[in-house]
């Protein structure tokens, strides 16, 4: 109960301190980088350009994710039946096909159908027509439930292919299927170039902020000899990272304003040509706060990293 | 009081300090002198934590010291006002906010910090410089400087490292004057110079060491 209440006292009475000291570090940080702008503006560049490219390509895959996400893709297969397969034994099979649960409908194109199709689309009648037979099969397209999941349909695809009569089996929506792989490595090659960025970033922050440290390095060692704690002396370049993180976040954010102002145009055009509803997605307010969170994060990483290697060195001296 | 019991510094086969036996009372004003290598900035840094003994014990008011590591020792150098030869201000900031760091440390608010800095370059003569750039300051203004920002905490102990090596007799005289005002007002003080002729001419306690070992004066 004793130590609760004194713990309880000495918070108190240095609640205010610390935020003072805070207060005071934090200001007399920000007039220091106020005193050399144009440096100032090099390192919140630097720091800038290191997230913006990363977020940037994240949206551009979100941008990719959302397009893919409106596209119905109820998966549907293509049933190319064998030679020997007449229009009724199709129909047979047809019906039969019809009656398993995964299958919403089945539609049978007979080979004249076909042919009369494929004519019409490519115009080759006359070589067509030298042909001594029609070389289409007759040809089921057997469309699966909406709520079918992918393993479903991969096992639907065997047992279809060993039913009597076919001859192949081809997934018609596998395009779609590469497509969405292709964007998932792509978000994987994001986060690792991102992951790789904000490495630099950190590297290149804790060099600038080193330098400050070791500029400053009479400051550290006065106020460690007149009963400073090392958290006093690290507070000033905390803030310096600090500042420089917001800054360099803030800026950040507006190039990834600035990156989609001048994307919007031709892609918006793309999406009408193409006759979607889509428009392109902008950052919204989740990309520019963690693009701040994300910077001011790595600024204060940064500079503890600086000072504490300023530290041991003091130490061991 | 500060007690020095046997207190042994070694580097390799170098012989810093030797069984070092030193007592300062509590109100006392003690030179600590010798030539250059014979152990007086060992004895400060000690004393301050800056190194630590390889023998022997240090104790201050009867704590012993030697074991305390991290914020301990902060707080145990806040006891004590530390005057340099080459002053050590810092000079991207006013006369003002030099004497104003041990109190900010302290964590004084800024009402109190403003009285108690004022107060202190009072004291050494400077309060028409408050707002000032130490570098525009001469040696013997700077050297006050830094005993102004020495003393603004109120501290139990003053100590001094050759204070007087960059000035004139007449400057030494005045910053020794200074010295003597603290120690009249209860603060113990611990002065390493080799200053000779000024500091006999002053009536207080002379402690001599040579090869790290105590040759004139008392142990205690």
């Amino acid at each position: 109960m004793k130590i609760s209440l004194l713990r309880e006292r000495l918070l108190w009475r240095w609640w205010p301190v610390w935020l003072l000291q805070h207060q005071s570090a934090a200001a007399s940080s920000w007039k220091k980088l106020q005193g050399r702008p144009l440096s100032t503006f090099m390192t919140w560049l630097l720091v800038a350009l290191s997230l913006a490219l990363p977020a940037s390509l994240l949206l551009t895959v979100n941008n990719l994710n959302s397009v893919t996400s409106h596209f119905e893709r109820p998966p549907q297969f293509s049933l190319l039946l064998t030679e020997q397969m007449d229009l009724d034994d199709a129909t047979h099979l047809q019906q039969a096909i019809t009656n398993w649960p995964e299958v919403a409908r089945v539609k049978l194109i007979p080979r004249d159908e076909a042919l009369s199709q494929f004519i019409a689309l490519t115009g080759l009648n006359p070589l067509l027509e030298s042909l001594p037979r029609n070389p289409l099969p007759h040809t089921l397209l057997v469309s699966l439930h909406n709520t079918a999941p992918e393993k479903d349909s991969t096992l639907l695809a065997k047992r279809l292919e060993s039913s009597n009569g076919v001859d192949q089996v081809v997934l018609d929506t596998l395009w779609m299927i590469r497509l969405e792989e292709g964007l998932r490595a792509a978000s994987r090659w994001v986060l690792a170039v991102g992951a790789m960025m904000l490495l630099t970033t950190v590297l290149a922050l804790g060099n600038i902020l080193r330098l400050t440290v070791v500029a400053r390095g009479d400051e550290i060692l006065v106020v460690r000899l007149i009963g400073g704690s090392s958290a006093f002396a690290r507070r000033p370049f905390l803030y310096t990272g600090l500042w420089y993180g917001l800054g360099g976040g803030a800026l950040g954010a507006v190039m990834l304003w600035l990156f989609c102002g001048w994307l919007a145009g031709p892609v918006n055009a793309l999406f009408i040509l193409y006759e979607s509803q889509q428009r392109l997605q902008w950052p919204g307010i989740h990309y520019p706060l963690g693009l701040l969170a994300v910077a001011v994060v790595l600024g204060w990483i940064a500079s503890w990293m600086a000072c504490q290697r300023h530290f041991r060195q003091l130490d061991k001296q | 009081m500060i007690e020095f019991d046997r207190v042994s510094r070694r580097h390799g086969d170098q012989h810093a300090l030797r069984n070092l036996n030193l007592a300062v009372d509590q109100g006392e004003m003690t030179f600590l002198t010798g030539h250059s290598g014979a152990g007086k900035s060992t004895v400060l840094k000690l004393l301050l934590l800056l190194d630590r003994p390889t023998g022997g014990e240090i104790r201050v008011n009867g704590d012993r010291i030697t074991h305390l590591t991290g914020g301990a020792v902060a707080r145990y150098r806040r006891r004590f006002g530390v005057v340099f030869q080459d002053h050590r201000l810092l000079f991207d900031r006013s006369v003002h906010d030099n004497v104003a760091l041990p109190l900010e440390i302290a964590g004084f608010s800024p009402r109190d910090i403003t009285r108690r800095v004022r107060a202190a370059l009072d004291k050494v003569g400077l309060l028409a410089s408050e707002r000032a750039d130490p570098a525009s300051l001469s040696g013997g203004e700077q050297q006050r400087v830094g005993i102004a920002r020495a003393v603004v905490a109120r501290p139990e102990f003053l100590i001094a490292d050759e204070p007087t090596g960059n000035l004139d007799p007449q400057l030494s005289s005045e910053i020794m004057s200074l010295f003597e005002a603290f120690n009249q007002v209860g603060v113990t003080v611990l002065i390493a110079t080799h200053d000779m002729p000024l500091i006999c001419r002053l009536r207080h306690r002379i402690v001599t060491l040579s090869s790290g070992s105590l040759v004139a004066g008392d142990a205690s």
